[in-house]
């Protein structure tokens, strides 16, 4: 008997059982129990001998050309070492630094740096977003382009974020361009995508964007809705259009004070069922679809003119500030947090991340006259540190994080007898422009290893990082 | 001296708190007495809790280490963090003489755990109580002996007969299986298994009883629908193991070695590292697989695969074996892929010789980052490789492929390992290697280093154009 015998005359006997056929010999031994072993093994080995079956089809992979640099492989055992276990402040500065010097992870690494490349997909490159959203769903397949190689034919086949700057790019130079893309791909954009993408409208808004604008303003998603009114109020120039600010002015009182010389004073009114920890949140909502020059001109005074009659109320420089951060008015940002140092303190305990900008200088303007570290720093430190490198996507201005690392909160951070400061020193360290690099570390070396070491490695890697042609 | 890396240090740290521990204890404040003899052996003292600091030595060739202190991780944090340190550099060790205390150590070290020892020479101190009472040695006692040796023989006697009895009971439980059949046979397997391992344990051959033990893990870890075919191939080998047992007189010495060896008879290390007429085979050794799996028995068996770089005659794959108990919390051995050694390895005889140990290391283990030439065969002639070894010993579990030109290739949920330029083989990649895998979807064509057990494949090394994919 053959193998294919064994297989086609023994094996569905010993499968169905040989209780069932008594009478049935197999011929492999002298008595019967042994013809049954027998049989048992000659069927089994024979069935060993068959070569596994080969699937009729593969799958055709897609995987996309990524122009993104691999990371030395000198780096890349220090980076997974790294990403374990760290806070996501490291995690969130090493994808920036990535994503700025155009690096990507190397790909067999992905899978280790799995819940890191799902954060950050779209700062790693084209190869990781593929990665991320093959993990989702093999049938949704599509290719992935970086931002820099983004045209109108191809812009709509990347991730958000890059869309959005490329739009934003396309909208300075071209504003009608910008707005007839958008016009073009509107209706298979998703709620998220609509908002951020319309927003870069904002920038050289004109009458020209009317029409479209107006063909939305019964948009399905209120986000969208709210911002074209906003938009189409900003465009015809009145107030009147605009609820929120309508609203707003009925929350504010004006008044006149000083002694010898009488100026506007202004007031935020708070609803008395608003407080504690709910301020902040109001605030932010009430003034979400107010520019500064719609709530000036309603004030019937210039912008400056309003930061200077809120001076005396804390509530409404904080509404400025936001207001002054979102259209980054960086002039009267730095005059309100003379005034209002905690402002980004109180910014930070507003659940939500606001996507302010991605262009560097910018950010950085934004850190400097919004954070004045000799006035304030937050007394507990970590949330709204973390929520300003997120913020700022990168790290502090150099002149920021020298007075910050010469700060009395920073330097008690540095005191033997604190335990458990390593998230803190993580955000600093992630906060921690290359120049004040050896300052960070001559004062973080005494710390206890276990504080200092994810630090210190964090450091290690943005300096590697810096010295990559 | 090529010392112990950090990431080997990172791979061989039990858990991540003993890395966290170690870490604390790497400054010279909490060490004394830090000294290395430039061989490969570095030494110190630390103070832990109690007034006496522990004493820790660890060999830099084969990363083997010692402590005085109680832990019950291995390494300890002391152990680890003094490799830390050198691995640093930052502390310096101070060149000095053994230490009596290190000497111990090194005595006492099993031979062949692959440091290299100035002390081959040195028989082992006695260690029993009334002999280290005693200021001579004992005297032989002829008589003694030779009453030793009959009670060893009658032992051996009484097993072989318990043995026996115990395959018999194995026979007739087969076919208690096959008169039920054994399409159903999955439903119950871990029950009737556990009853039948019970009893081999009980007849003193644990080779059999860990088999069965594991037979149902094995099966369900199967589709459904190949099951039933599983149980037949396995069910199958443990009849031909019996039988091969009970007619092991007209053997080769090689195939008896390999039957007894399945049935659970040991050959002690020391035996085989002394036997005269053990296959020996010295060259250039590169790690090229590592295996960390629990087994039933609550231990968890380290597998250290290698590959001999010069083509020359003698077997050209070996592994290492290495049992811990899971309790311990090491979960991986002390070489990592990649690594080279140089090193006389004295294989278990077998007709296809595999399982193998150190006998002697010439030098220390090291970093190498250069490609192998595995294999000349594509994957569809290495699984002709697995064949011939199953026509000779029908009852291997996993079996090593070397192979070039593969790739790996997706059909719905599953990958498969299969030949780059054409479909002859497509073996199926273990479930918990998928998501590692999956980034060799985008090679075309790679060479590499698994192991196949009859039913999956689990790569363990791919050398790509992108650099060196390794299973971790």
């Amino acid at each position: 008997m053959n193998a294919e015998e064994l297989k086609s005359r023994i094996l569905p006997v010993l499968l169905s059982g040989t209780r069932r056929d008594p009478g049935q010999n197999f011929a492999f031994g002298s008595d019967r129990e042994h013809s049954v072993l027998n049989a048992l093994s000659l069927a089994g080995q024979a069935l060993r001998f068959t070569r596994p079956s080969v699937p009729n089809e593969f799958a055709v992979e897609h995987w996309p050309r990524d122009e993104r640099r691999v990371l030395p492989d000198r780096l890349r055992p220090a980076i997974v070492r790294l990403l374990d276990r760290s806070t996501d402040d490291t995690a969130r500065a090493l994808a920036f630094a990535l994503d700025k010097r155009k690096l990507r992870p190397h790909p067999f690494d992905l899978p280790k740096l799995d819940g890191f490349v799902r954060r950050y997909a779209d700062r790693l490159g084209a190869t990781a977003q593929y990665w991320v959203q093959c993990e989702t769903s093999i049938l949704a397949a599509r290719s992935y382009f970086e931002a820099d190689e983004l045209t109108a034919d191809n812009w709509t086949e990347s991730s958000l974020r890059p869309r959005v700057l490329f739009l934003k790019t396309l909208r300075k130079q071209d504003a009608k361009a910008a707005q007839g893309l958008l016009e073009k791909t509107w209706s298979g954009e998703n709620p998220d995508s609509r908002v951020q993408l319309l927003s870069t409208l904002q920038l050289g808004l004109s009458p020209q964007d009317k029409p479209f604008l107006e063909s939305i303003q019964k948009d399905r998603a209120p986000r969208v809705r709210s911002l074209v009114q906003r938009m189409l109020a900003v465009i015809s120039g009145s107030s009147g259009d605009n609820p929120a600010l309508a609203a707003c002015m009925e929350r504010i009182q004006k008044s006149k004070a000083g002694l010898l010389k009488k100026r506007e004073a202004l007031k935020l009114e708070l609803p008395a069922t608003v407080k504690g920890h709910e301020v902040n949140r109001w605030i932010q909502e009430q003034f979400a679809d107010v520019t500064l020059g719609s709530l000036a001109h309603a004030c019937a005074m210039s912008e400056r003119q309003l930061v200077e009659a809120a001076e005396k109320d804390d509530h409404l420089l904080f509404a400025l500030a936001m207001m002054a951060s979102r259209e980054m008015r960086f002039d009267l940002l730095d005059s309100i947090t003379e005034e209002l140092p905690n402002a980004w303190g109180r910014m930070s305990e507003i659940p939500g991340d606001d996507d302010l900008e991605d262009d560097d200088r910018k950010l950085a303007d934004w850190a400097i006259a919004l954070i004045k570290p000799n006035k304030w720093l937050p007394e507990v430190p970590f949330p709204a540190w973390s929520w300003l490198h997120r913020q700022i996507k990168g790290t502090l201005p150099t002149r920021i994080m020298r007075e910050v690392l010469a700060s009395k909160t920073w330097t008690e951070q540095l005191d033997s007898d604190k335990k458990g400061g390593t998230e803190f020193v993580q955000v600093i360290c992630a906060l921690c422009p290359t120049e004040l690099s050896g300052t960070i570390r001559s004062q973080i070396e005494p710390l206890e290893a276990d504080r200092k070491d994810k630090g210190l490695m964090l450091l290690d890697i943005l300096d590697e990082l810096e010295t990559l042609k | 001296m090529a010392g112990v890396s950090l990431e080997k240090i990172e791979a061989m740290a039990p858990d991540q708190s003993s890395l966290v521990a170690a870490r604390k204890l790497v400054k010279p404040g909490s060490w004394s007495g830090l000294a290395a003899d430039n061989a490969g052996l570095i030494w110190g003292e630390c103070q832990g809790s109690g007034a006496t600091p522990y004493r820790v030595v660890v060999s830099e060739a084969d990363a083997g280490y010692k402590c005085s202190c109680p832990s019950r991780k291995f390494p300890c944090k002391h152990s680890l963090a003094m490799m830390w340190m050198r691995a640093e550099g930052k502390v310096s060790f101070q060149p000095a003489a053994v230490p009596e205390w290190v000497q111990e150590w090194l005595r006492r070290r099993r031979a062949g755990s692959g440091a290299p020892n100035s002390d081959k020479d040195e028989t082992p101190q006695p260690k029993n109580l009334a002999q280290a009472s005693s200021p001579q040695p004992e005297e032989v006692d002829p008589k003694a002996e030779a009453r030793a040796a009959a009670a060893r023989d009658r032992a051996r006697r009484e097993r072989e007969d318990a043995i026996r009895a115990g395959l018999d009971d194995l026979d007739t439980w087969l076919i208690d299986q096959a008169e039920a059949g054994l399409a159903g046979f999955a439903s119950h397997a871990g029950k009737s298994c556990r009853s039948i391992a019970q009893r081999l344990v009980d007849a003193k051959a644990p080779g059999l009883a860990t088999r069965l033990d594991g037979l149902s893990n094995r099966i369900y870890s199967l589709p459904e629908h190949a099951r039933p075919i599983a149980a037949v191939e396995q069910l199958g080998q443990l009849h031909l193991i019996a039988e091969a047992y009970r007619r092991q007189e007209s053997l080769s010495i090689e195939m008896r070695a390999d039957v007894r060896r399945e049935v659970g008879w040991t050959q002690p290390r020391e035996s085989l590292l002394s036997e005269e007429g053990a296959l020996c085979v010295s060259g250039s050794w590169r790690v090229v697989g590592t295996v960390s799996e629990v087994q039933p028995d609550k231990l968890r068996r380290l597998e250290t695969w290698l590959w001999r770089e010069e083509p020359t005659e003698g077997p050209r794959t070996a592994v290492l074996l290495d049992f811990v108990p899971v309790a311990s919390g090491q979960t991986k051995g002390a070489y990592r892929t990649g690594e080279s050694i140089n090193a006389t390895l004295v294989f278990y005889p077998s007709v296809r010789p595999l399982r193998a140990l150190i006998k002697e290391m010439t030098t220390p283990t090291q970093e190498c980052s250069t490609d192998l030439g595995l294999s000349e065969d594509n994957l569809a002639n290495a699984y002709g490789g697995y064949e011939d070894a199953l026509a000779k010993i029908p009852w291997i579990n996993v079996w090593p492929l070397r192979f070039r030109d593969a790739r790996v290739r997706r059909n719905g949920e599953k990958l498969f390992a299969c030949s780059a330029h054409n479909d002859e083989v497509a073996l199926p990649i273990i479930t918990n290697q998928v998501n590692a895998v999956s980034p060799l979807l985008a090679i075309e064509k790679f060479d590499g280093f698994g192991l196949w057990d009859g039913y999956t494949f689990r790569l363990c090394l791919a050398q790509t154009l992108r650099g060196r994919w390794v299973s971790e």
